[in-house]
């Protein structure tokens, strides 16, 4: 036996509200292509991130630890870091000074970028591998400093 | 309709390229019917490719969200993935569910995420290779109606909200057609032919995190359309509309839209370009 | 043959997989894995209106629009050299110390305050937005008075980081 129910045309707009509240999202992040676009955009802003967050870290533990006698000046901590073995220093200083080439040369792109040039699939390529070269080479170049 | 038939006559009678009579033309054609006994081709092995589909019902809206397997002989299917998807409505599950209409690219209707890339159906090949499936996905970050059919409401309201259609102040100082040079319309080409399949915006970070104020890359390369129609006259409040920090500015130049658009565009280009203009032009 | 072939994938298609399989081909961010936690859910879906109606047009504000985009790319532009003039300058400049100081500042600041608006959307989660906006403020004014007594009491950015770095 098939039942109808009788709805009038103005719960149209309700009932469709009702149905929108059960909609899941499509999947994004984790089907989305690994393309060089979005990757290296993403790079840029965790570089960003990582590289203030450590900035911020510091300056604000300088404000809020001095007076309770931690010396966060330069002196002290160069110091304690100094004493660290060459291996743990320089997987430091490796990924640091890979975040800032990355994020700097990145940047100067970006302000290519905003001129309106090179803001083609080609020239998003091309200037995105040669960021990618710039940073393996200012990375040498600052770790042997 | 004899009266048809008299002039070809008279045209076959008079070309002087082929003097063939009526009796060698009628010979002719009826070689070509009589069919030889050519061997029929040989039946090719089956080529099997296997589909995984997203599948979602809103009858059963508890049930998640899924990936639904199948396979397909690539022999007896179009090259195409829409192709795919209708044998597969057609004869495997009728319950699939896709937007379709021209089958060439034009409409716009069968954007889907297709092997990790927002793309057209109909425009897309399968690959060949049978040892990966092929992953069909509804456009990403969209609410989704069923299985493949995301729910564009919300990309509609902010195309409308841009205003695309030609606005003026008053008309032309003779009252005559808005003229424009060939320099001026050439500023349209890689803009008008925007289809408002959505891919490029569905394809961005941006659009997937702020989709309800970010206007995302299609409805602003269209803004910026009509912001370089040297006919409309509404730039400045075409401007207005953008100076907020949503709308345009949430792109950071990912350029993940014009690696994806179907028809070859370039909304990212369209964006800086409107970014120039609404520093520059004040 | 087609017949038991045709009915052999139907059979193969009425069996659903119970779920979206992690694809052999997507990989996750090389770094922070933690990146695709941070991106909050978004919520059920809620449309205000028809879809004939536009999207509301916000009241424009230049400061927030082109004026907040230009001051961005300026402080941007300016790093650039600033990043490498104090270093290669060799004994510490108090002046380009300073620009370098308060270029990044402002640099870290608007890329902080970029991800907030990313991430933290206000309609869907409005005091947690209103809470991250007035932390970040927070922060960057402890990092400029920080940063100011560093300058005055101690080395100095550049020097600082350039004892950092050979340490």
């Amino acid at each position: 036996m098939i039942t109808t129910e009788s709805v009038p045309a103005s719960s149209a707009d309700s009932i469709l509200a009702s149905q929108r509240l059960n909609r899941p999202v499509s999947p994004h992040l984790t089907i989305y292509q690994p393309q060089l676009t979005w990757y290296l955009s993403m790079t840029t802003r965790i570089t960003g991130v990582g590289l203030s967050g450590i900035f911020y870290l510091y300056t604000i533990g300088y404000v809020f630890l001095s007076p309770f006698g931690v010396d966060m000046s330069i002196a002290n901590i160069s110091r304690k870091w100094g004493e660290m073995g060459t291996a743990v220093k320089m997987a430091v200083k490796a990924p640091i000074a890979a975040m800032f080439g990355f994020h700097f040369w990145n940047g100067v792109r970006h302000l290519v970028w905003d001129t309106g040039r090179e803001l083609t699939v080609r020239g998003v390529y091309r200037t995105g591998y040669g960021v990618l070269g710039l940073t393996a080479a200012s990375t040498l170049g600052l770790l042997v400093l | 309709m004899a009266s048809f038939r008299q002039p070809a006559l008279r045209l076959l009678a008079s070309s002087s390229f082929r003097r063939a009579s009526p009796t060698v033309f009628n010979t002719t054609r009826s070689l070509a019917s009589i069919a030889t006994d050519a061997p029929t081709p040989a039946k090719k092995e089956p080529l099997l490719k296997k589909f995984t589909i997203y599948r979602w019902s809103p009858d059963e809206p508890t049930k998640k969200p899924h990936m639904q397997e199948y396979t397909l002989d690539l022999n007896e299917t179009g090259p195409m993935v829409l192709d795919a998807l209708i044998r597969i409505k057609n004869e495997l599950d009728p319950t699939l569910t896709f937007r379709r209409s021209c089958r060439e690219g034009i409409c716009g209707s069968c954007a889907m995420n297709i092997e990790g890339t927002n793309t057209l159906a109909c425009l897309c090949r399968i690959s060949r290779d049978t040892s990966q499936a092929t992953r069909i996905y509804p456009l990403p970050h969209m609410y989704i109606v069923k299985d493949l059919v995301p729910d564009l409401t919300n990309f509609y309201k902010q195309y409308k909200s841009i205003k695309p259609y030609l606005q003026r102040k008053e008309p032309t100082e003779d009252g005559k057609e808005i003229r424009q040079s060939k320099e001026e319309r050439k500023k349209l080409d890689g803009l008008y032919e925007c289809i408002l399949c959505a891919c490029c915006s569905t394809s961005c970070p941006s659009y997937w995190w702020n989709q309800e104020e970010y206007l995302g890359p299609a409805v602003l390369m269209q803004a910026y359309r009509w912001l370089a129609d040297s006919r409309d006259q509404m730039s400045g409040q075409r401007k207005d509309a953008l100076e907020n920090s949503m709308s345009l500015y949430r792109c950071h130049t990912i350029m993940n839209c014009a690696r994806t658009c179907p028809k070859g565009l370039n909304p990212g280009l369209a964006i800086a370009k409107i970014k120039k203009m609404m520093v520059v032009g004040a | 043959m087609a017949s038991t072939f045709r009915s052999t994938t139907r059979l193969l298609a009425s069996r659903p997989t119970s779920a979206i399989r992690l694809l052999p081909h997507t990989r996750v961010a090389a770094f922070h894995a933690s990146q695709r936690q941070q991106i909050l859910p978004p919520g059920p879906q809620v449309v205000q209106g028809t879809v004939n109606d536009p999207v509301p047009i916000p009241t424009p504000n230049a400061a927030h629009g082109s004026y907040h985009w230009a001051f961005e790319r300026l402080i941007a532009l300016g790093m650039v050299p600033l990043c490498v003039a104090p270093f290669a300058a060799g004994t510490a400049n108090p002046a380009l110390d300073a620009a370098l100081g308060t270029a990044l500042v402002l640099h870290s600041h608007i890329g902080f305050d970029a991800c907030v608006t990313d991430y933290f959307p206000k309609r869907q989660y409005p005091k947690l937005r209103s809470f991250m906006v007035w932390l970040l403020r927070g922060a960057t004014v402890t990092v400029a008075v920080g940063l100011f007594s560093f300058q005055t009491n101690d080395v100095g950015l550049t020097e600082g980081v350039k004892k950092m770095w050979k340490a």
